[in-house]
């Protein structure tokens, strides 16, 4: 058995930082002179991102060739409107209501891995090959790869392996969208360096030992890094005099980013030349500039208000927290999370429920798209440049649970729902945020070496990753095979095929739907967890 | 995880079955964990206390109940909150007889 395909994530992936990585800069050199070489030889796209680029839904999509509205996963909180009080729980893979590769290629006798992939836990059953999830706490990580019995062998084979520097740590992510002291800036950079180099440890085991046809592991050091560091990888963004501190982090972020070419390097050296190696990111980064306070300006037009507060050390904390703090009964529209960049319009199911009636829905929305259209910066700048109606972007079996509206912000920032005026400041510094448009590249034999060409969208990676496998793509896929990234002796020995559509559904749907009690625990649980309050 | 698709509802099970079930199942489950307790996993082991429990051991633990040992959702929070509050700690015991009632 030999790997056929080699599928290399890399979280929040952007053409801007990778092109400054992969050339010869004055003074400090290539910091990713493999997969320079890699480019060269081969061809790459922009990739475009689901409709709001987050982690969640884009991966989710990578791996099930669908929209947000066909896989149902939008954000990292799945919440529901119950009228009179908003309840909030994770998404786990039993909520991807659409099969994944990992499954489609089982199904085909295909052998995978999968590490480090978002959405992936509880493993997908009836996988036939590896499975470590990512975005889990180390002490439940065994329990979650699979099949069983990997884990152990993983800890006995591997020296030096710590799941606690490997697995998902609540605490630390959290630092992600913080301000954080220079000190602090360095260390948070750092902390991925080893945390990345026990996910590579772990491909180059399987990779070498258990050969799967795909071969998958994706690296968030990416993601994680470009939020807080933006400002020292951005070429726009470097300042004429480069100060101490500036030399020091993107000393750091070159040496992470050298260290994935290392990992590069080696995996792609195991799978040998006749192998399909693929890169992509859920989406790309930029620098975003101002704070727009979404509730707080829907607050201003009337649209919603604040829970009041007690001034208790609970009612504090839930202030400070990431979930909107609303009085429901008076609210009529708001945005749950910063991550949706989305506004609910909350409609009333029936006579003296809180919501505006179903009939004024269309008014009250255009209304609001209106309303929202007309915010400006200090400069007179449009701060939201674009809003997006759910019933044309997430089409789908889950459109009910996508926003009623998406936000594209001038920047690309992600909203705040604190409870502060006024409702749009600007940064003291740019940081970064998530850009719609990530990268898709490959190399190896068959493959293209026409180098940049037109965009891709982010569904069409599975179809791709499954015609390299040589299997044809579902007929209920979104996406198609990127054609552009194949030679044509490829393309004329292996044409394109459609075939059965998928078979698989979230095991949530089939499941009975949680009660109110139920509910009520996990955001108890949530609240310990520190997700809330 | 358990990954057994052919797993059938459980079958009438006693408390004192369950504890069995579920001292097997912890003892798995915390097998690579930091906490203290070194003895033998029993009707008055509790979560927070013996075994260092915080929330999300506490998400995960239901899950691994309702898939290897119920094979069917429970509700939980008949057990987990007492009077709107949720208890401070819970013992295999209790876990143990209130799933004998509930399957």
């Amino acid at each position: 058995m030999t790997t056929k395909t080699l599928f290399i994530g890399m979280d929040g992936c952007t053409y801007t930082v990778l092109n400054e990585m992969t050339r010869d800069l004055p003074g400090e050199g290539v910091a990713m002179p493999f997969l320079a070489s890699l480019m060269a030889k081969g061809v790459r796209a922009k990739l475009r991102s689901t409709p709001n680029p987050l982690t969640p839904p884009a991966w989710t999509s990578i791996m099930t060739g669908k929209g947000p509205g066909e896989h149902g996963v939008f954000d990292f909180i799945r919440a529901e409107d119950k009228g009179g009080e908003v309840y909030w729980t994770l998404y786990d893979s039993r909520d991807v209501d659409a099969e994944m590769i990992w499954s489609i290629a089982s199904r085909a006798g295909k052998s995978i891995a999968a590490l480090n992939f978002p959405l992936t836990a509880p493993p997908p059953k009836n996988t036939n090959g590896a499975i470590v999830p990512g975005f889990i706490p180390a002490k439940h990580l065994r329990r979650n790869s699979h099949p069983q019995g990997l884990f152990e062998r993983i800890k006995q084979a591997i020296p030096g392996f710590d799941p606690k520097e490997l697995a998902w740590d609540f605490d630390k992510e959290k630092q992600a969208m913080e301000t954080l002291s220079d000190a602090d800036m360095e260390n948070w950079v750092r902390y991925h360096l080893p945390r990345e180099e026990q996910w590579f440890h772990i491909a180059e085991y399987i990779l070498a030992n258990d050969k799967p046809d795909l071969m998958a592991v994706m690296f968030d050091g990416t993601d994680k890094i470009q939020h807080q560091a933006w400002q020292f990888l951005d070429p726009a963004l470097m300042p004429a005099e480069r100060s101490e501190l500036y030399n020091r982090v993107r000393g750091v972020c070159r040496e992470y980013f050298g260290n994935v070419d290392r990992y590069i390097k080696r995996l792609v050296e195991l799978v040998g030349p006749e192998a399909q190696v693929f890169f992509a990111s859920d989406h790309g980064f930029t620098a975003t500039v101002e704070v727009l306070r979404i509730n707080s300006y829907l607050e201003d037009l009337g649209y919603l208000k604040w829970a009041v507060s007690d001034g208790s050390e609970q009612a504090l904390r839930r202030e400070a927290s990431d979930f909107a703090n609303l009085d429901w009964s008076q609210t009529v529209a708001y945005c749950r999370t910063p991550s949706s960049n989305g506004i609910y319009i909350r409609v009333a199911e029936k006579p003296g429920d809180p919501g505006i009636p179903q009939k004024d829905y269309n008014r009250v929305r255009d209304k609001l798209i209106e309303d929202l259209k007309q915010l400006r910066n200090e400069d007179g700048e449009p701060v939201i440049v674009d809003v997006l109606k759910r019933e044309d972007w997430f089409q789908g079996a889950h459109m009910k649970d996508a926003c009623d509206l998406t936000l594209v912000l001038r920047d690309n920032g992600f909203v705040s729902i604190r409870n502060l005026k006024p409702a749009v400041v600007k940064r003291p510094n740019p940081i970064g945020t998530h850009h719609p448009d990530g990268i898709f590249m490959a190399c190896g034999a068959g493959i293209s070496d026409e180098g940049m060409v037109g965009k891709r969208k982010i569904v069409d990676v599975a179809p791709t990753l499954l015609h390299s496998l040589g299997l044809p793509t579902p007929s209920d896929f979104e996406g198609k095979v990127a054609e552009s990234f194949f030679n044509e002796t490829w393309l004329s020995e292996h044409p394109v095929k459609i075939g059965a559509p998928t078979v698989r559904g979230g095991e949530r749907e089939k499941s009975e739907e949680m009660d109110d009690n139920e509910k009520k625990q996990i955001i108890e649980q949530l609240q310990m967890l520190g997700y809330m309050e | 995880m358990a990954n057994d698709l052919s797993a059938a509802p459980a079958a009438k099970l006693t408390s004192d079955q369950l504890v069995s079930k579920l001292a097997a199942l912890l003892e798995d489950f915390t097998q690579d964990w930091d906490h203290e307790f070194d003895g033998q996993m029993g009707r008055g082991t509790t979560l927070l206390a013996d075994l260092g429990f915080e929330s999300i051991d506490i998400i995960q633990l239901v899950v691994a109940i309702e898939e290897d040992i119920t094979h069917k959702k429970v509700p939980f929070d008949k057990l987990l909150m007492k009077d709107g509050r949720y208890v401070d700690d819970l013992s295999i015991g209790q876990i143990a007889d209130f799933l004998a009632a509930q399957l």
